[in-house]
């Protein structure tokens, strides 16, 4: 789980609970490797395109494995096979986890029915990035992105997810919305289940 | 005492199948799995109850034959683990147990970044806890 870094110091050994607690990583260890691995991706690829499908595709193998490790772990080992259960999942398990906190919201998109949105304030992932303007609409949170897509397809869920920028009035930096749009078998699908 | 486990992918493809009698051969054995692939995906896809028992993951006992019987456990990527057993007298809670450890070694091998997910299962430290459950299993039966 990616905290802050307050680890409590315990003078001696014999204080610390027994239990072993939530497992905790550093932020700035977290900050470091990640902004490592956009730095890497950026010196292998031509352009933004291709840097955001390889971002996705690293946390699509997160995601994947964060689906078994998590239903293990927390879920009591039930199936989800509805699609607004799946996607609280995501929405509240999959953000604690990772983020520590549960994301800000989940909303159903109003043009299409396919269409689902979780927003955040300010992804973790960003807080210390801050895009060049030459790069446009670029968003790392496309690392978020694919590690939603890992979790929604391996739980057979499939969808195209992406990571956008929408600024709101009154805020300096624009919101972060990640948009899901589920692949038509599995509308069809929840539609049968009724 | 078990004789054989295996897990199989989402597309019912092996990913690890494991014997632990030296006496039958292999490919009975794979047979027989593949024949329970069956079985659970008939369990999966026409529920006799729905509601609570839609979602859970242990499928129970599969179907007995001459002298085995084999349980089903699906998890919740679809990744079923067969196990197949010729003890005439095991309890439901013991299998279940099993599985449960089972799944950790199995989430622990899938965590694993060096493993491709829909490959074969090669880690070693994965196999010698695999028979590390199958021997306590045995054991705590038999108590």
């Amino acid at each position: 789980m990616i905290g802050v870094g307050k680890i409590k110091q315990y003078s001696n050994v014999l204080d610390k609970p027994l239990s072993k607690g939530k497992q905790e990583v550093s932020l700035s260890a977290f900050s470091f490797l990640f902004s490592e691995l956009v730095q890497y991706n950026q010196t292998q690829v031509d352009n933004i395109t291709e840097l955001e499908r390889r971002l996705e595709d690293a946390g699509y193998s997160v995601g994947a494995r964060v689906l078994e490790l998590l239903c293990h772990r927390e879920k009591g080992n039930r199936r989800e096979t509805r699609l607004l259960g799946i996607l609280s999942f995501v929405h509240s398990t999959v953000w604690k986890v990772l983020f520590g906190k549960v994301a800000d919201s989940l909303e159903k998109g109003t043009e299409h029915e396919d269409e689902y949105m979780i927003s955040e304030k300010e992804l973790l992932v960003n807080r210390f990035i801050s895009i060049p303007k030459d790069m446009g609409t670029f968003n790392c949170g496309a690392f978020v992105a694919g590690i939603v897509r890992g979790v929604l397809d391996s739980a057979g869920f499939p969808a195209v997810v992406s990571a956008h920028f929408v600024p709101v009035e009154g805020q300096q930096r624009p919101r972060t919305t990640i948009l899901i749009k589920f692949a038509e078998e599995v509308l069809r699908r929840e539609a049968r289940l009724g | 005492m078990i004789v054989c486990v295996a897990v199989v992918g989402h597309q019912n493809n092996p990913l690890y199948i494991q014997s632990f009698t030296e006496a039958d051969d292999a490919l009975k054995l794979h047979h027989i799995v593949h024949c329970s692939l069956d079985v659970v995906d008939e369990r999966v896809n026409n529920p006799k109850r729905s509601g609570p028992t839609l979602n859970e993951t242990f499928l129970g006992l599969l179907y007995p034959t001459e002298n085995y019987k084999v349980y089903g456990y699906l998890t919740n990527t679809k990744v079923k683990f067969i196990l197949v057993t010729t003890d005439l007298d095991v309890r439901d809670a013991d299998v279940r147990n099993f599985f449960r450890r089972f799944h950790s070694a199995y989430v622990d091998a899938v965590s694993n970044p060096f493993h491709v997910p829909g490959k074969k299962i090669t880690s070693r430290t994965f196999a010698e806890r695999v028979s590390g459950i199958v021997k306590s299993f045995g054991l705590s039966s038999a108590g």
